[in-house]
């Protein structure tokens, strides 16, 4: 990491608590930078591409540390399931005393000119879980891991967002359900392709055809 | 221009080409996927041909193909490299050639052999030369050594009579163009 990458990473840190109050914002940025020690108009400079980036810059910071955390958690040991209940699970909780901030930050993300920029953070998010659990799908389950963890999370993130039980209990609770869901789908794979190995395969029609065809 | 030059000139980086780290990204997408695409090939052909007398020649060239897939499964892992989305396709369609061409028979399956290992080794050599200029010497080494071995199934399919195949001219040109289409699109989805 560059030394300026170093300081967005402090300055996007620092806009956070302001955040809370003037909205995913320049002046909050710019608040973040006064924070730094730096002059405000440093961030015209450091972004060129606005708020944009420092989201950007804010989404990729929280998933690296999810990804060591994840290693300090001692994931490699766990099973799959429980490694990636981890990974939602540490996230959520680093970002604990900034909920304020990533309620205006995803206010932000929602509107319509911003989608594009919200799904590639969230594939990012959770490329970055499944690879720091340890996947190593190379074909499409590659797909399907991460479209099926982008749901779990996202919806996991709203509910967090409004939860106010002790220690987010209702928020684990709710992660462990749509996990199980999830799970169920492997399940249903195996009864199908049960169901589909009583029937004849096409293939071995041609192959009696090609022995005779052979033989004569 | 000498006949360097304009290689030289073919694969330097063009403005508007993909970043350093995408191109690596692309190069490892479709090396994979082209192993994949290898293996399902002989294992429609195995799927045939399996019990006849090109079993033990087949299976020997698939095993090496299941090692070179291995290779770049592992490497794409390590470099956080997506694989194509179209492994399903290839999936089926790798079969279905290498199932199609054996049922026309044994000459037929061999012309598809030499088609698409022909098309490999050639798609190997051009980016064994790219990559010199991009300096990644672990890739470079797995290239020029893959390259070097398809071009020795080619030659064992020329010596299994790959070229008594009824109609080889037109059937190696169709498995030559669909592979190279399937290599443009490897890249890049």
């Amino acid at each position: 990491m560059s030394s300026l990458d170093e300081l967005r990473s402090d300055i996007v840190r620092a806009m956070l608590p302001h955040v809370t109050f003037d909205g995913w914002s320049k002046a909050a940025l710019r608040a973040g930078a006064l924070d730094c020690g730096e002059h405000e108009d440093i961030v015209e400079r450091l972004f060129p591409r606005g708020l944009n980036q420092a989201a950007e810059v804010y989404s990729v910071l929280a998933d690296e540390e999810m990804a060591d955390a994840m290693e300090a958690a001692g994931v490699g040991e766990m099973k799959v399931r429980d490694r990636i209940t981890a990974a939602v699970q540490l996230r959520l909780e680093a970002a604990e005393n900034d909920r304020e901030a990533i309620r205006r930050l995803m206010s932000y993300l929602a509107v319509p000119g911003r989608k594009l920029l919200a799904a590639r953070l969230l594939m990012k998010t959770v490329d970055t879980m499944w690879y720091a659990a340890g996947d190593n799908a190379t074909d499409f389950n590659y797909y399907t891991k991460r479209g099926l963890l982008a749901g779990v999370y996202g919806s996991t993130v709203l509910y967090w967002l409004n939860d106010d039980s002790e220690g987010r209990e209702a928020t684990w609770e709710f992660l462990d359900r749509r996990i199980g869901d999830v799970m169920r789908i492997p399940k249903l794979q195996a009864r199908v392709r049960k169901a589909a190995g009583l029937l004849p395969s096409p293939f071995k029609v041609l192959r009696v055809l090609a022995s005779r065809r052979r033989a004569v | 221009m000498t006949a360097a030059a304009k290689r030289a000139k073919r694969f330097s980086r063009m403005p508007g080409d993909p970043p350093r780290d995408e191109m690596l990204a692309r190069m490892i997408r479709v090396d994979q996927a082209g192993e994949y695409g290898a293996k399902r090939i002989y294992e429609g052909q195995l799927a045939v041909l399996g019990q006849s007398k090109d079993g033990p020649v087949l299976r020997e060239m698939a095993a090496v193909e299941e090692r070179h897939l291995e290779t770049f499964n592992e490497l794409m892992v390590r470099r956080r490299v997506r694989p194509t989305v179209l492994t399903p396709v290839w999936h089926v369609a790798g079969f279905a050639l290498g199932a199609g061409t054996a049922l026309m028979g044994r000459e037929a399956a061999m012309a598809c052999t030499v088609a698409v290992e022909e098309v490999i080794e050639e798609h190997y050599a051009d980016q064994a030369v790219r990559l010199e200029r991009e300096g990644d010497p672990e890739l470079t080494g797995i290239v020029e050594r893959f390259g070097a071995e398809e071009a020795e199934h080619r030659e064992t399919a020329l010596e299994h009579d790959a070229e008594k195949a009824p109609g080889y001219e037109p059937l190696t040109a169709a498995v030559k163009a669909g592979s190279r289409l399937a290599i443009w699109l490897s890249e890049r989805v």
